[in-house]
């Protein structure tokens, strides 16, 4: 799911849904189901552009990706 | 019996790395359990844990300091306790009890911190272990050596645990953590000598540098979980995304 919001943020914040599959190499199902997630969590929102859906993070889903890819560092650095 | 090695001209500066030695070590562990309390993993709380006691034990030996350097009102009281009443034995033992807690803290902060990866942990064999940290730390009163020498070996052994961290992932920060336990080791192998004026203000020195290496350790943590937002390829497949490798 972290990828999924870094995957987001590293296209300037909106990705298409098919895009997103793609690069977070992921099924249907599998993009469904976490995607779902994140937008019940309020990390990510389903936006309308042009007639196209576009996912987009939230201000919320930013800082916790920053504050997760913080915390993996710091698990790596130790080892843990 | 002396109780402190430091030269009179070191006092200020002996109490501000004190000081800098506990910042650095209380942000370790706020950043271990921000850690934890994202992902819940109990290894990050124990080092947190071990990070909390050596910064606590810091915070003991500068309070020590403070009231042994400096004319407070409790060193006046203290001193006008030994004109009166010749008390000089109860005295000293208000220091004794901060240094203890300085080394007995320490050393069990290090103990966790050494134990950390140990798959086997069981409490009985952790708290007879703490039982003998005690201990050493008791003795450390009149044979201060004692301290410097098992924090010197448990840093080896942490230094060991985190050598095999760096020979498997080969992480940057790994290697700068080794180099500021390995100054942490260095200076106390050299307070085994620190009854020489000179000798005492060289280990304090090094042990400053070790805590600034760890701040910056810790800043170095901070922007590389920053940059790692910019970067919109998929981290658990791609080596480098100049098309060299892919990765499992």
């Amino acid at each position: 799911m972290h990828d999924m919001l870094k995957i987001t943020m590293g296209k300037g914040g909106k990705i298409k849904k098919t895009h997103l599959m793609y690069k977070a190499n992921l099924s249907h199902k599998q993009m469904t189901l976490y995607l779902n997630e994140l937008i019940k969590n309020k990390l990510l929102e389903d936006e309308l552009s042009e007639n196209k859906h576009l996912i987009c993070i939230t201000k919320k889903g930013r800082d916790f990706s920053i504050k997760y890819a913080q915390v993996k560092e710091f698990e790596k650095t130790f080892g843990l | 019996m002396k109780i402190v090695f430091t030269p009179d001209w070191f006092l200020n500066s002996d109490v501000l790395i004190g000081v800098v030695s506990f910042i650095v070590l209380f942000l370790f562990f706020l950043f271990a359990i921000k850690s934890y309390n994202l992902n819940k993993k109990k290894s990050i709380l124990y080092l947190g844990i071990g990070f909390l006691l050596i910064a606590l034990g810091e915070l003991s030996a500068v309070l020590t300091k403070l009231v042994l350097y400096y004319n407070t009102e409790i060193t006046q009281e203290i001193g006008r306790a030994i004109i009166n009443s010749q008390i000089i034995n109860s005295v000293d033992i208000f220091y004794y009890v901060g240094f203890f807690f300085n080394r007995f803290l320490t050393l069990l902060g290090l103990y966790l911190i050494y134990m950390i990866p140990s798959s086997k942990k069981k409490s009985i064999d952790f708290f007879f272990k703490a039982y003998l940290i005690f201990i050493v730390a008791l003795l450390s009163n009149s044979l201060y050596y004692f301290y410097n020498l098992t924090a010197l070996i448990l840093l080896i052994l942490i230094i060991n645990n985190y050598y095999c961290v760096y020979k498997k992932e080969k992480i940057a920060n790994t290697k700068i953590l080794i180099v500021a336990f390995s100054l942490l080791a260095i200076s106390h192998a050299i307070f085994l000598l620190s009854k020489l004026n000179y000798i005492y203000v060289t280990a304090q020195s090094i042990q400053l540098v070790s805590y600034i290496i760890l701040f910056v350790l810790i800043i170095r943590i901070l922007k590389n979980g920053k940059k790692t937002k910019q970067d919109g390829y998929n981290a658990r497949h791609v080596k480098n995304h100049h098309g060299k490798g892919w990765k499992n």
